[in-house]
């Protein structure tokens, strides 16, 4: 009985059982190579694309827990493992491509294994239905990205990154984990049904989960990067490797929404089963009197008015694009305090939009700095003149990020604008539309440097290579046609938060 | 008072004023030696709740391993740097306040929470054995995944500590 439930969990474990094997796979193979090799690279994109592989077989899947109820294996986590997939593949090219990596004199063995421990611990943050799971994930989704921020050791900027990461990490899931240790002392069990199913039956000490939410928030925060939560966030994205700048502001910040996501539904809002309002709309049931919509409305605004009006000031074009991501957590926030499906669709389309125009704007980041040896805004003038593709694809991925119609970035604010005015919060969606006009000033910024001044000096065409072209249009590309055939996504996005891992 | 609060009494008041002396100790090194007298306070809470194997582990683990390691660690830097490793206190004013807010709000809660508390279950001698059989059934994932995190944590800390 016992074996067969094991042997059971294990056949629908097989995506993280591949990139568990993976990480082992590329040590191990690593130890044969004394110089520099892409060996590793290849072998993570084959771990990643059959773990991709696997995870697709899933599609059709009951929603279910597995491992005696630690993990769920249902579309909400599907949506997740697709989208940390693709983030993660993306990642290695960027890598390949990097010329800051390729010129470092490190080996890259140790670089790849983390970013699929990374990937994997993205992966447990999504379905973890467990309490205890949940930390261990975020642990080791965390260990990973505070070696990969160290990354160039001889680099003062990238050590001083990390170990500010570290701090503030620990601190973070300090408080996260004596938060978990409240609401078990609280409930009596880790297990997220379990207290949802003791709090809808039981009263209990508002203020008490009120305070063990707040400590959770603090775990939460430091993943998303939310005020007051995002210190590390300039700093941690200005020292990194550019790689893994992009890698964290992508796929540790999905998986950290995707564990929040799933704490609150379904420990306090009725085990993530929504309702029919009178008034016709689909609602999760909040315990009454207990006001975390409003602490979340709360930190998405200070979060999003803090990245935008700071973004403003800077120059360094890694600095800008983290406070830029400060502010997009906030958006995808706000969709949040709506504690509807609707909301939470409009969540996971923006997430998945957010992937490519993000991801783009950092490898076009990753290229200037490659050509133009600079990060500085103010000395890319011009350069739309000299490399016309890439800074043509530039000017999409920064239109799509202030949301500009018939970019992908519209698509994505709409929903979640769409979906706060539905629900009666006008006031939020005003808000975050004053924010979206503020942010259009710093994205125009960098377009007015790149194409409204002549470039001084040398002016010859800098070009690169087929390779590089290909990645740039392929993420340009869907940042595009998302804009305009946004319908699959947004239903894909619908059909994820139907049900959360419950039998 | 019956020998269980009087071994329970000896036991926190060790553990809180060694941490005590660990926070508002000028030498570092003071502090390092108290942390282990916490360590092993907190290792007798674990008795006399029935953990066992806890305590054990505290006492391996914790008391015999990392302490010493720290200890040793402290020593050996202190000489290498020439620099005196004290700690200071700074900004106390705003910190006293905020401590003050904080603690009075966890002894609040403490206080007038209904806390779930377990129906008393007959205990066998010892708990050993219930741990393995859980690690390798209820809590089969979260055990794997833990030795994928000490793998993660050991590379990376290899990684960074190596000269290349």
């Amino acid at each position: 009985m016992l074996t067969q439930q094991i042997l059971d969990g294990l056949s629908k474990f097989y995506p993280e059982t591949i990139l568990s094997v993976t990480i082992l796979v590329i040590v191990f193979v690593e130890l044969f190579f004394k110089k520099k090799t892409r060996v590793s690279g290849w072998i993570a994109m084959a771990g990643l694309a059959a773990a991709m592989l696997f995870t697709f077989l899933q599609v059709n899947i009951p929603a279910q827990t597995i491992f005696f109820q630690m993990v769920a294996v249902d579309p909400f986590s599907y949506f997740f493992k697709v989208l940390l997939i693709l983030s993660g593949f993306l990642i290695v090219l960027f890598t390949f491509l990097s010329d800051e990596i390729r010129s470092s004199e490190f080996k890259t063995q140790e670089y790849y294994a983390l970013l699929i421990a990374l990937t994997l611990g993205g992966f447990l943050m999504a379905s973890s239905v467990n309490l205890l799971m949940m930390y261990l994930a975020l642990e080791l989704s965390s260990l990973s990205s505070y070696v990969l921020a160290g990354y160039f050791k001889k680099s003062n900027r990238s050590s001083e990154a990390a170990l500010k990461y570290v701090i503030y990490g620990g601190v973070s899931s300090g408080l996260m984990l004596f938060g978990i240790s409240l609401i078990y002392g609280i409930c009596g069990s880790l297990d997220m049904f379990a207290i949802s199913a003791y709090l809808s039956a039981n009263p209990v000490n508002l203020i008490t989960l009120l305070i063990a939410i707040f400590l959770m928030l603090a775990g939460f925060g430091y993943k998303i990067s939310a005020v007051p939560f995002h210190f590390w966030t300039p700093d941690v994205y200005e020292g990194s490797p550019m790689p893994v700048t992009a890698l964290l502001s992508v796929s540790s910040k999905a998986a950290g929404f995707a564990m929040l996501i799933r704490f609150f539904l379904v420990a306090f809002q009725n085990a993530g089963h929504p309702t029919i309002t009178t008034e016709g709309l689909h609602q999760y049931i909040t315990l009454p009197g207990l006001h975390w919509p409003e602490v979340i409305a709360v930190i998405a605004v200070a979060t999003m008015t803090l990245g935008n009006v700071v973004a403003i000031w800077q120059d360094n074009l890694k600095r800008l694009l983290a406070y830029s991501s400060i502010a997009q957590a906030g958006y995808m926030l706000l969709a949040f305090v709506v504690v509807s499906p609707q909301g939470i669709s409009a969540m996971l389309t923006y997430l998945a939009v957010y992937l490519f125009m993000n991801l783009g704007a950092f490898f076009a980041a990753i290229l200037i700095s490659n050509k133009y040896k600079t990060e500085n805004i103010e000395e890319m003038k011009g350069i739309g003149y000299r490399s016309p593709l890439l800074c043509v694809s530039m000017a999409v991925f920064m239109l799509s990020l202030s949301g500009i119609p018939m970019t992908a970035g519209f698509i994505g604010k709409f929903y979640i604008f769409s979906a706060l005015i539905n629900n009666g919060y006008i006031w939020l969606a005003i808000i975050g539309l004053m924010n979206s006009v503020v942010s259009l000033y710093y994205y125009i910024k960098i377009l007015k440097n790149m194409f409204l001044i002549r470039p001084q000096g040398d002016t010859g065409a800098v070009s690169f290579g087929a390779g590089y072209s290909v990645l740039l249009l392929a993420l340009a590309i869907p940042t595009i046609v998302l804009g305009i055939f946004f319908g699959p996504l947004t239903k894909f996005a619908e059909y994820s938060v139907q049900i959360f891992g419950l039998k | 008072m019956n020998y269980y609060e009087i071994i329970f009494y000896v036991f926190a008041v060790l553990t809180v004023v060694s941490a005590g002396v660990v926070v508002f100790s000028r030498n570092i090194i003071y502090s390092a030696f108290a942390l282990l007298f916490t360590f092993t306070g907190v290792a007798g809470i674990y008795v006399l709740l029935n953990a066992d194997f806890i305590a054990i582990t505290q006492l391996l683990i914790y008391v015999g391993g990392i302490m010493i390691l720290l200890i040793f660690g402290v020593m050996l830097t202190t000489n290498v740097t020439n620099v005196e490793i004290t700690t200071q206190t700074l900004k106390a004013l705003p910190a006293t306040i905020v401590v003050a807010i904080v603690s009075a709000l966890l002894v609040s809660t403490m206080v007038s929470t209904k806390w779930a508390v377990k129906d008393p279950i007959s205990v066998e001698s010892t708990t050993i054995n219930q741990i393995g059989e859980l690690l390798l059934t209820k809590y089969l994932l979260p055990f794997e995944i833990a030795s994928i995190v000490l793998l993660i944590a050991m590379m990376g800390a290899a990684f960074l500590a190596r000269k290349n």
